[in-house]
């Protein structure tokens, strides 16, 4: 029935030059549903969200919300119609208070003046009201954890009575138990009526909140399924029309000796007697909720901070730093979490990035010498398949993927030796994905000791020889074999179990 | 956006910016040509370079290698009158002129110092940190000479030092040209073909990659700083030897050309970026505009209003054609 | 899996620094506080009701072009390299000081020779606001080019000389008293008062804060980021012909100086996030912080320092206070 369609677009289409980004691509919601929106990046997903946005406008098709057909949308025009997008970045302003992020644009007021008190008092009922948390009006956004913001970029939506609301990659920094807050509330809106559009990377999350899925490929919806009937097998093979077994590469090489060794860590306040040990050839994940430690160790590891207690061995020897610096000249690596603001720099050439770490390797005399440069980068570009036109192309105009193959590529012309990831496939679609993991299989053939942090606990039980967790700060678990699955990690994770004795 | 559309709009903005600042001085120059009576004669030229462009070239080249690293530098002015201060003072108490020089040149070097320290190890953003060491030098030199004074050596004991430096030539061009060439020969090496412009231009580009790919980041803005600073210290001994005085806060009137000089450098460059050729450029054109303003009887004041209004015009063009490369 | 149970209270982080910020600002208020103290001890005279009243008198000047500043800074973000900023402010004021002194001595009415005062500033602030909104220049340089200008400009119309003038409007200023307060602190007060009421207490002040804060939020919220920016340079100019007036009023004449004064505009604008606690600009910081420049400089007066080290003073209490700031918030790379 058209009546409970909240959102109806069909027939759209939308090309940049010669790219088609949409292909008479169509989008069906309905009132009272959770609708998941999933495909690769460069599938559309982004695009028809933007159509609907208002931020392009189409070539063809149509685009109708609540019953209202839209010529020109504009993100005033579609608040008015109840509207409204949370988008992945957290678009706050980080000095605002909470009150002032959810009101601005429509604060109460009285003649010309804002009611300050009342503002505050609004601010704090609503999301007492909708996600059950006390949380101070004037605290500042800037103070606030990734999740709170999340939930004052919804309140913001939920006070100006939102009918529609589309999340873009919503849970990408929240943890286990945030997102079963975020998903309750989701569900608690969806019965009152609302539609919600769930765009996700996420797979099991699509499947667990989803009523219903849209999967988009080359530009156009391939079909819209219902997650409680469909395998995640067959949603994976309707975006990326492979076998989805192929997802994660197999290893099967000899380990070698100890490259990285971590004994006794501590840092006061983050972590407490950490030790573990990767072997040349090893893939060892380590996973944790926000807040366990896992990202503190990460930034010791790479002399991002230093370390209360505890040594750090680098292929047997005793490493102690105080900056990155040396820890790039002991061969260790990092390719961090958030890309773009500490992997590459997108306003630079590839070659500039991809030589970043290692330009003692091409100078003489203190200059560079441009062409043995260019060989070098040359060869990495092709081998790691960077669809990049030139090596001069800026960084900013490649794929997330291929974004992220740059940063990969900048350490090995260091030739590290120990590669420590976090959360490197975050963003990156699925074909990109098996890419790198082919990469990081052919380093750890080579020879590299592989630490891999994730959220993804699928991930970590399909790509990892071996795997740790940290709870609170502490050792928590430590797995392999058939020990390493998805469930023994969450439960491990999140404290269940105690530690157990390293698995053979 | 995709590969393809970006690109294209991308390199029409590449040479868009740098063909609209080369057309409009071109037509300026022309306009002097014709308009301006004397303008287009070699003493002129040659005039014009000595005086006006050398100075002004090497405190650019100190403003080109901050700006790279993301950074600015509110006190080359500062950084000049020191050394200025420390060379004539020298002298002016009978040390040698080796001694007198090389004091100049510590005494820029310090204050850079004083900058590395507020921006590498303290992380106070660099016009902060250099709003406050202007401030903080206008002070010293204030007090320094009681208000303002300042201090002449026109004496004949001093006449021979300064001419070595400034009146003397070798090859037939004066020797503070050929300081000039040396300047700007390392500096191009630095920024454009040495390891440590990589290291300035990925801090300028985004310090937390730069950070994280493991390069020494205090390290290298601490040479950013400093080097601007020597720089800018070689310019004031030449100065004080071009006038045979320390004249305080005469470094003031080089900060606006010096940025000025450096974006229009920005703007003629294919992406955008500082660069050493583009900023030599840029002082030359300046250069030219004010002695061709000044030939065809502009009063110094009206010089001041016209070079104002070409900055704007060149970063407008920069600017505005970067925007809509995006 | 259920973790362990969290407090209902929702966990804030960066609790350091939250600490370090309270600590800052009662930091600063003590120091300045001190500082007063000091000088009330032993600066003669400086106790005094018509040394206060002076101080305040002469921080009006002042006031008006650093809450111009302030307002500036506010809507353009305080990433003070990146963000809004109005480097030509004082060298505007000193045009619009010129104009108004040059047509009341050619004879002008005042209505006319005011609104021209006033259209010249904001034809400077307009300049601004086109060259940074739709030229998409930095603040930093677009302002440093049109102050290029303006300081030429009013270089040319003077040739570089003192242009006395006396007019009804003038001696008001300079001499008028209302309720027993002088005319000149009356209008920094009222200044000050409907300007901090505007930008605190209205919802144009609010989302001023949040365009500065992060624009393509407030552009995500539905407001017109252009119009905000834009206004903000127009109303610097605007305050640079308001102060004009209160310039002229004071010295009977304009001067060619007042270019001079930008340093401790911006001065007064940057020390004034020290008494807020988000540690952006607020009108009533930038008010503090002027009193306090004043009363400094008039300490050091009082007790014959000499005024060479006021600038100096002015560095580094700057530097400190950047310090101070930036070590209180987490560390970001």
């Amino acid at each position: 029935m058209v009546d409970t369609l909240a959102i109806d677009m069909t027939g759209v289409t939308k090309t940049f030059g010669p790219v088609k980004a949409l292909v008479d691509a169509n989008l069906q919601v309905s009132r009272g549903t959770i609708h998941g929106l999933v495909g690769q990046n460069g599938a559309g997903k982004s695009t028809i969200i933007k159509v609907l946005a208002g931020i392009y406008s189409p070539d063809a098709g149509k685009v109708v919300v609540n019953g209202q057909e839209l010529q020109r949308p504009s993100p005033a025009a579609l608040e008015k119609l109840g509207v409204h997008f949370i988008h992945q970045e957290r678009l706050l302003a980080p000095t605002a208070t909470v009150a002032e992020a959810i009101f601005v644009n429509q604060e109460p007021r009285i003649g010309p003046f804002i009611r300050a008190g009342a503002m505050k008092r609004e601010s704090e009922s609503i999301i007492k009201r909708f996600f059950d948390i006390d949380l101070p009006a004037d605290t500042l956004i800037k103070d606030l954890t990734t999740a709170q913001q999340k939930i004052v970029q919804i309140s913001r939506a939920l006070a100006r009575k939102a009918s529609i609301l589309v999340l873009d990659e919503p849970t990408a920094a929240l943890v286990k138990r945030e997102v079963n807050s975020l998903f309750s509330v989701l569900r608690r809106l969806r019965d009152d009526g609302l539609a919600v559009v769930f765009i996700s990377h996420y797979m099991q999350e699509v499947k667990e909140l989803c009523d219903v899925v849209t999967v988009m490929r080359n530009g156009a919806d391939v079909g819209t399924v219902d997650p409680r009937k469909t395998s995640l097998d067959e949603i994976v093979s309707l975006m990326i029309n492979r076998d989805m077994g192929e997802m994660y590469p197999r290893r099967s090489h000899a380990l070698g000796e100890s490259l990285l060794k971590v004994e006794g860590l501590s840092r006061r306040g983050c972590f407490e007697d950490i030790s573990f040990e990767v072997r040349s050839g090893e893939v060892v994940g380590m996973t944790g909720l926000l807040g366990s430690g896992v990202k503190e160790l990460v930034e010791c590891l790479f002399g991002l901070e230093t370390p209360d207690e505890g040594a750090i061995f680098i292929s047997g020897e005793a490493k102690r730093y105080s900056s990155p610096n040396v820890a790039v000249r002991s061969g260790v690596a990092l390719v961090p979490e958030d890309r773009r603001a500490h992997g590459v720099a997108i306003d630079l050439p590839v070659r500039d990035n991809i030589t970043l770490a290692s330009l003692n390797r091409y100078t003489t005399a203190g200059i560079v010498s441009r062409s043995r440069e260019a060989k070098s980068v040359d060869r990495l570009i092709d081998d790691l398949s960077i669809k990049t036109p030139h090596r001069d192309q800026l960084v900013r105009n490649l794929s997330g993927g291929n974004q992220q193959k740059v940063t990969l590529a900048k350490w090995l012309s260091c030739q590290s030796e120990v590669y420590v990831l976090d959360e490197p496939t975050v963003a990156v679609d699925v074909g990109a994905k098996i890419e790198i993991y082919n990469l990081l299989n052919r380093l750890a053939a080579g020879g590299a000791a592989i630490l891999f942090m994730s959220s993804d606990l699928l991930e970590i039980e399909g790509f990892c020889d071996r795997a740790i967790t940290i709870y609170r700060g502490k050792l928590s678990g430590e797995f392999s074999g058939a020990q390493l699955n998805s469930d023994t990690l969450l439960a491990s994770a999140s404290g269940a179990n105690r530690r157990e004795a390293p698995a053979a | 956006m995709t590969d393809a559309a970006t690109r294209s709009a991308f390199d029409l903005a590449e040479h868009k910016s740098s063909i609209a600042v080369l057309v409009a001085f071109a037509a300026v120059f022309i306009f002097f040509a014709f308009g301006a009576q004397g303008f287009l004669s070699l003493t002129n030229f040659l005039n014009v370079l000595v005086n006006n462009v050398v100075l002004l070239a090497i405190v650019a080249l100190g403003m080109t290698l901050v700006v790279t690293s993301g950074g600015i530098d509110l006190s080359v002015g500062v950084s000049l009158d020191l050394a200025s201060l420390a060379f004539i003072a020298l002298l002016a108490h009978g040390y040698s002129a080796p001694l007198a020089v090389g004091a100049g040149l510590l005494a820029a070097v310090l204050v850079g110092l004083v900058n590395a320290i507020l921006i590498a190890k303290m992380k106070i953003s660099p016009f902060l940190a250099t709003l406050g060491v202007l401030f903080i030098g206008q002070s010293a030199q204030r007090l320094a000479t009681n208000g303002g004074q300042p201090i002449y050596l026109t004496t004949s004991a001093h006449a021979q030092t300064f001419a070595a430096i400034s009146r003397s030539s070798f090859l037939g061009l004066p020797t503070p040209v050929w300081i000039l060439i040396a300047c700007i020969a390392a500096c191009y090496l630095a920024v454009h073909r040495m390891a440590f412009g990589r290291y300035a231009r990925a801090i300028g580009a985004k310090p937390g990659v730069a950070w994280y790919s493991g390069i020494r980041v205090p390290f290298t803005l601490a040479q950013v700083y400093v080097g601007a600073a020597f720089l800018c210290g070689i310019a004031g001994i030449l100065l004080s030897s071009s006038v045979r005085s320390y004249v305080p806060m005469s470094g003031n009137a080089f900060l606006l050309d010096a940025i000025g000089a450096t974006f229009i450098g920005t703007a003629l460059s294919r992406d955008l970026r500082p660069n050493v050729g583009g900023t030599i450029l840029g002082v030359v054109l300046l250069a030219l505009v004010k002695n061709g303003l000044l030939l065809i009887g502009w009063n110094f004041y009206w010089q001041q209003v016209g070079i104002g209004v070409l900055v704007f015009l060149v970063l407008a063009a920069s600017f505005g054609l970067r925007r809509r490369g995006d | 899996m259920t973790a362990a149970a969290e407090p209902a209270q929702a966990p804030t982080r960066h609790n350091r620094g939250r600490i370090a910020a309270f600590a800052i600002r009662v930091g600063a208020l003590f120091m300045f506080a001190l500082i007063m103290a000091y000088f009330a001890a032993t600066a003669p005279g400086f106790v005094s009701t018509f040394n206060i009243i002076n101080v305040i008198e002469q921080s009006a000047i002042l006031g008006v072009l650093a809450i111009g500043m302030a307002v500036v800074i506010i809507g353009g973000g305080s990433d003070v390299q990146t963000g809004g900023i109005d480097l030509s402010i004082a060298a505007n004021a000193g045009l619009c000081a010129a104009i108004y002194a040059l047509m009341t001595n050619a004879g002008y009415n005042q209505i006319v020779t005011v609104s021209a005062t006033f259209a010249a500033g904001m034809a400077i602030g307009g300049l601004n606001a086109f060259a940074v909104v739709w030229l998409g220049i930095l603040p930093l340089l677009a302002t440093l080019a049109s102050m290029n200008v303006a300081a030429g400009l009013e270089l040319t119309i003077t040739e570089n000389t003192v242009v006395g003038t006396t007019s009804s409007l003038l001696t008001v200023l300079a001499g008028g008293r209302f309720l027993g307060v002088s005319a000149l602190a009356l209008v920094l007060i009222l200044f000050s008062l409907a300007a901090a009421l505007v930008i605190h207490r209205t919802p144009a002040g609010v989302r001023l804060y949040v365009v500065g804060g992060h624009s393509e939020a407030a552009r995500a919220a539905g407001l017109n980021t252009a119009l905000y920016t834009a206004s903000t340079y127009i109303f610097s100019g605007f305050c640079a012909a308001f102060a004009s007036i209160l310039i002229v009023s004071r010295l009977s004449a304009s001067t060619p100086g007042t270019g001079e004064l930008l340093l401790s505009v911006l001065a007064a604008a940057l020390l004034g996030v020290v008494f807020s606690r988000r540690f952006i600009p607020t009108i009533g910081g930038t008010l503090l912080a002027v009193l306090f420049i004043g009363f400094l400089a008039n300490g050091f007066q009082l007790l014959s320092i000499s005024s060479y080290w006021v600038s100096g003073v002015q560095g580094v209490l700057i530097l400190v206070v950047v310090a101070v700031t930036t070590f209180a918030r987490p560390q970001e790379r």
